[in-house]
């Protein structure tokens, strides 16, 4: 297939309204990657304050999917896209609604921000911040492969996701062996635990948008299929 | 409201590069058409399922109303027209020098632009092909039209005024009386030229719904100004630019994935 061009419409108004929309989704994936970046920070920082401020700051993420979910039904409606413009739109919509719910789940963590914790938990939040780290870069890349609808970053992404998953399994591992150790700590391990769980769903919401992504450029759905056949979807041509 | 019935859906992909010969129900070859010195159809070469609606797209004088015509030989009328290649019909070349026009034409009709009912009644609109064949009993004409204006989905709103004028109908109903007309005569194929750019939005959907009934009877070729109604209507749809076949897939397909950049420019609106 031929790769799809953001060149212009005969209806510079169309333009518009698409510009539009991806201006907002790209708007919403900074606020979003933001959260995600000030929630590790203050769990690192013990910043209740800043915790606060991710809590607050969520409706606005919230307010900006339904927004950009407007725009588009106005653009279905009103330009009955097709080809890449239909895929386009679809991928938004989709790519929306996974952003909103890695708002939630940065505000999830940065409730645990707000917690205080021991010495030997410290030790815990120093992985969990590891995980956040590699889940922050993915979310950067995924956003930065959307912006440009990149395929091979996007691929990139896909493919990091693999690691995290293994973070978070060592990071589990170690905190049930801790809790074993000391039933007393259970409520607050029991908190990192959700964390980590929740920056591991953030990056199986970044693999998502990378799918969009590719179901965007290339037309094929990725979703469910192989590694080996999404690398041949990637690399290859029809 | 037109309800959305299962055969509104559209049928499965073919395999169009390799239809058997049960599935075809015409087949271009390498068709050149010239006007004069200027070339308007260059190498096409496709093959046209059965029971099936295939829709024409494509800018202003890419050739596809010209392609439409060669597929009855409209343009025969044409002087300066010539025609080489082949369009097959049950194997057989229609533009074989032993093939009649007018008999090629009963098995393969036409719907125009405008309606043209003739100026007769509702009646003899229907039955006047049959007249030409020499049939006349009325028995056998009144069964034609009660079926044929039924076919057209027409017959509840006329059958109380079957004698009355034509040109009483609205444009809708005369483009239903004039599908009416061309299927009286039971043809195989049922080419529409436009069907529907003179007409309503209400009598473009009613047209619309009548052309996902007929394919169950009849193999039905369109060519459309409408992209929306291609794909609305449409189990496989060609692109056609410049008097060349661009891409040629089934309708699905085309309008979500299209496989060439000139294709997808123009569905999306970005042909300039």
């Amino acid at each position: 297939m031929d790769k799809p061009t953001m060149s212009r419409h005969i209806s510079g108004k169309f333009n518009d309204e698409l510009e539009a929309v991806r201006n907002q989704v790209l708007t919403m994936g900074g606020l979003v990657e933001q959260q995600l970046r000030d929630s590790l920070y203050a769990i690192e920082k013990s910043d209740h304050e800043l915790a606060e401020q991710i809590l607050r700051r969520d409706t606005k993420i919230n307010a900006l999917e339904v927004q950009i979910d407007e725009a588009c039904v106005q653009i279905i409606a009103k330009r009955q896209p097709a080809a890449s413009d239909l895929r386009l739109i679809i991928a938004i919509f989709k790519t929306i609604s996974d952003l909103e719910r890695i708002g939630d789940e940065a505000e999830r963590i940065a409730k645990v921000a707000l917690e205080s914790f021991n010495k030997d938990q410290q030790e815990f939040l120093l992985n969990l911040e590891n995980l956040g780290q590699l889940v922050l870069t993915m979310l950067h890349g995924v956003l930065d492969a959307f912006a440009r609808m990149d395929l091979d970053s996007a691929f990139e992404v896909h493919q990091m996701d693999a690691q995290a998953d293994r973070q978070y399994e060592a990071l589990t591992r170690q905190l049930m062996t801790y809790m074993m150790e000391d039933p007393r700590g259970i409520p607050k391990v029991m908190n990192v635990l959700w964390s980590a769980r929740s920056l591991e769903r953030i990056g199986d919401r970044c693999q998502n948008i990378a799918e969009y992504i590719i179901f965007f450029v290339k037309g094929k759905d990725v979703r469910h299929v192989s590694a080996e056949s999404m690398e041949q979807t990637v690399k290859g041509g029809r | 409201m037109i309800s959305v019935t299962p055969s509104n859906l559209q049928a499965e992909a073919l395999d169009l590069a390799n239809l058997s010969a049960e599935q075809t129900a015409l087949e271009i070859r390498d068709l050149n058409l010239h006007y004069g010195s200027a070339q308007a159809l260059y190498d096409i070469s496709m093959k046209i399922p059965k029971n099936r609606v295939t829709a024409f797209i494509g800018p202003s004088g890419c050739g596809k109303s010209t392609l439409l015509r060669c597929i009855n030989r409209m343009n025969d009328l044409v002087e300066i027209c010539k025609v080489s290649g082949q369009i097959l019909l049950h194997d057989k070349n229609i533009y074989d020098k032993d093939v009649d026009a007018a008999s090629l034409r009963r098995q393969v009709g036409m719907v125009f632009q405008r309606p043209n009912p003739f100026p007769k009644s509702i009646y003899e609109n229907v039955v006047y092909g049959m007249r030409l064949q020499g049939v006349n009993d009325r028995r056998t004409l009144d069964e034609v039209v009660e079926r044929s204006l039924k076919g057209a989905a027409l017959w509840d709103e006329v059958k109380d005024r079957l004698n009355a004028s034509a040109f009483g109908l609205s444009g809708g109903q005369q483009q239903r009386l004039v599908i009416a007309r061309a299927i009286a005569i039971e043809p195989e194929v049922l080419l529409l030229d436009e069907p529907t750019s003179a007409l309503d939005p209400i009598s473009t959907l009613t047209i619309e719904e009548l052309i996902t009934e007929l394919k169950s009877k009849y193999t039905v070729v369109i060519v459309t100004h409408n992209m929306q109604q291609a794909a609305r209507v449409s189990d496989q749809t060609a692109f056609m630019y410049m008097g060349k076949l661009i891409e040629y897939a089934d309708t699905n397909s085309l309008f979500t994935t299209p496989d060439k950049k000139q294709t997808e420019d123009y569905i999306t609106g970005r042909y300039g």
